[in-house]
């Protein structure tokens, strides 16, 4: 015990080897006037807001602690652990991140382990809500690709041109997630470049990522399908969900000079099958009246692809296989229809009440199109399309 | 006649008050090669999105304690953030892996100390902090 505070000193002009502690978390309640569906943040994280419950925490509340260990001036190591809702419907924790960083040069890293996935501009701190104007990111570009992280390794290299501050990041991984409570995914193969260049007040963010998806989710139906002869066999190989490979670009801007911000942000994710090829975007701004921060956002999700199919064709075929093309065509009508097409305009106000501490209100006026709908879970029977509704949210968010 | 004395007085007394209050100066080591910086420049170290100094050597910022006046004035002076911005702005560095804040000392002389001792380091302190230990490299404004 004694040596310790020795050690500690002696350690001090070394480059201290320090380990701290810290987390963030969100508190909150959210209310949706869309009675026959329920509203959420990302449908990895499936809240209850609207037809299960009139005010549903699990949308946005979250707890995240963060370990940090810095061995020297190269080496730390960082385990962030985040508890939110999980498609069992607990909030069972589960290891967001886990990897050690290698700083060969005060200018070039290496990762390796568990690597937040800069898909977006507030992707890889999206969960530390604290650090976002907002309730929650925009859920049209951000529930494109839900994904957060990936197993693997990445480096990220800073550099100087024509005055303009750049960090460029090469990430490759593979990923799991749980879909339902039976199905999950695999993302293989996980490769993206990102870079973020910024000069003075404005920093620009652009991404590409490509992924290999493997997934059992609905074998079934594309097994079914591939039976019905070629076009059978064409429409399972345009939908089915297996051996695709997903990619997204990205590109969003961020202007913040101290008492304002305008940030934007554009993408396109294209999964080439039955979950779609979407393009998003938004625009946000604010402005900062001391610890006051109102702000508005308008956000959209379209398609890139056609949001119907004319299935297989049934003319000719014995009745009891017409009745169950029939059917196999309507269900991937009913699939194609969850591939969100929606717009919502957003007005909230960020106070920062206390040193931390941060309460969030916020107003969404959403409307899901094109027949589909939208970002929306759990569709119950007499939900209609093209109405749009009310979401409010009012929460805290802390870091510590 | 005395009451604008008296007043003169009082301003001339509420003008230092402010100027002193106001005199941070951002120092590095007397043997460190640096000899200006500018305001983008400090604040690009005191942020980590730089770990160099402009002539290419390797820099480590230093910090006061968090809550501390004279901390709060440096951030809303060079960066341009209130003390709920620059915890924010941590936050997402450091739940993204990215970095650390600067480490903390409780006080200017402490500053001082460590920067004298260290020609990588920079930091900031009370213009009454200064002596020939140290070289102020930008006045804050």
């Amino acid at each position: 015990m004694l040596a310790l505070p020795m050690f500690a000193r002696a350690q001090e002009n070394a480059g201290a080897p320090a380990v701290t502690f810290g987390g963030f978390g969100t508190i909150g309640a959210v209310h949706s006037g869309q009675r026959h569906a329920d509203f959420t943040a990302s449908p990895l994280t499936p809240a209850q807001a609207g037809y299960t419950r009139a005010w549903s925490m699990d949308v946005d509340s979250r707890l995240g602690a963060q370990l940090t260990l810095n061995a020297d001036k190269q080496w730390s190591a960082v385990v962030q652990v985040v508890s939110e809702r999980t498609v069992d419907g607990n909030f069972h924790p589960h290891v967001e991140w886990a990897n050690v960083k290698y700083q060969a040069t005060p200018d070039l890293s290496v990762r390796l382990g568990r690597i937040a996935l800069p898909a977006f501009l507030a992707a890889d701190y999206r969960k530390a809500s604290y650090a976002l104007p907002w309730v929650r990111p925009p859920v049209e570009l951000y529930g494109s690709l839900p994904v957060s992280n990936s197993d693997g390794v990445d480096t990220s290299y800073r550099w100087n041109a024509a005055g303009i501050r750049n960090e460029t990041q090469l990430l490759y991984g593979r990923t799991r997630v749980a879909i339902t409570n039976e199905s999950s995914a695999e993302a293989r193969g996980v490769a993206s470049i990102s870079n973020v260049a910024t000069r003075g007040d404005l920093s620009v963010r652009v991404t590409a990522m490509t992924a290999e998806i493997r997934t059992d989710l609905a074998q079934d139906f594309f097994g079914a399908l591939g039976q019905f002869g070629s076009s059978g066999a064409a429409l399972a190989a345009q939908y089915g969900l297996d051996a695709k490979r997903i990619s997204a670009y990205s590109a969003g801007f961020n202007y913040d000079p101290g008492n304002w911000f305008l940030m934007g942000e554009a993408a396109r994710v294209n999964a080439r099958s039955m979950l779609g090829d979407r393009k998003a975007w938004y625009l946000s701004g604010g402005y900062r009246f001391g610890a006051f921060t109102p702000y508005l956002t308008y956000s959209s999700v379209g398609l890139n692809m056609a949001a119907t199919s004319p299935g297989i064709p049934t003319a000719g075929l014995p009745p009891a296989m017409a009745a169950q093309a029939a059917m196999l065509n309507a269900e991937l009508g009913r699939q194609l229809k969850m591939i969100g097409v929606q717009r919502s305009t957003s007005a909230g106000l960020r106070w920062d009440f206390a040193s931390g501490y941060a309460l969030k209100l916020q107003y969404d006026h959403v409307l899901p199109r094109e027949g589909s709908q939208g970002t929306l879970i759990n569709v119950q029977p007499g939900f209609q399309s093209g109405k749009s509704f009310g979401v409010y949210s009012a929460v805290v968010d802390f870091v510590f | 006649m005395l009451m604008l004395k008296t007043l003169c007085l009082l301003f001339g007394l509420l003008l230092a008050f402010a100027v002193n209050a106001a005199e941070l100066v951002v120092i590095v080591s007397a043997r460190s090669a640096v000899t200006t910086l500018r305001t983008e420049q400090v604040a690009e170290l005191f942020l980590a999105e730089t770990a160099r100094f402009p002539d290419g050597s390797e820099a480590t910022a230093v910090d006061l304690m968090l809550g501390d006046p004279q901390r709060d004035e440096f951030y809303l002076k060079v960066a341009r953030r209130t003390p709920a911005l620059m915890k924010a702005y941590w936050t997402k560095r450091i739940f993204t892996g990215r970095g650390q804040p600067p480490r903390e000392l409780p006080n200017s002389l402490a500053v001082r100390k460590l920067v004298a001792e260290n020609p990588g380091m920079i930091g900031y302190v009370d213009r009454s902090a200064l002596d020939a230990s140290v070289r102020p490299v930008l006045v804050v404004h």
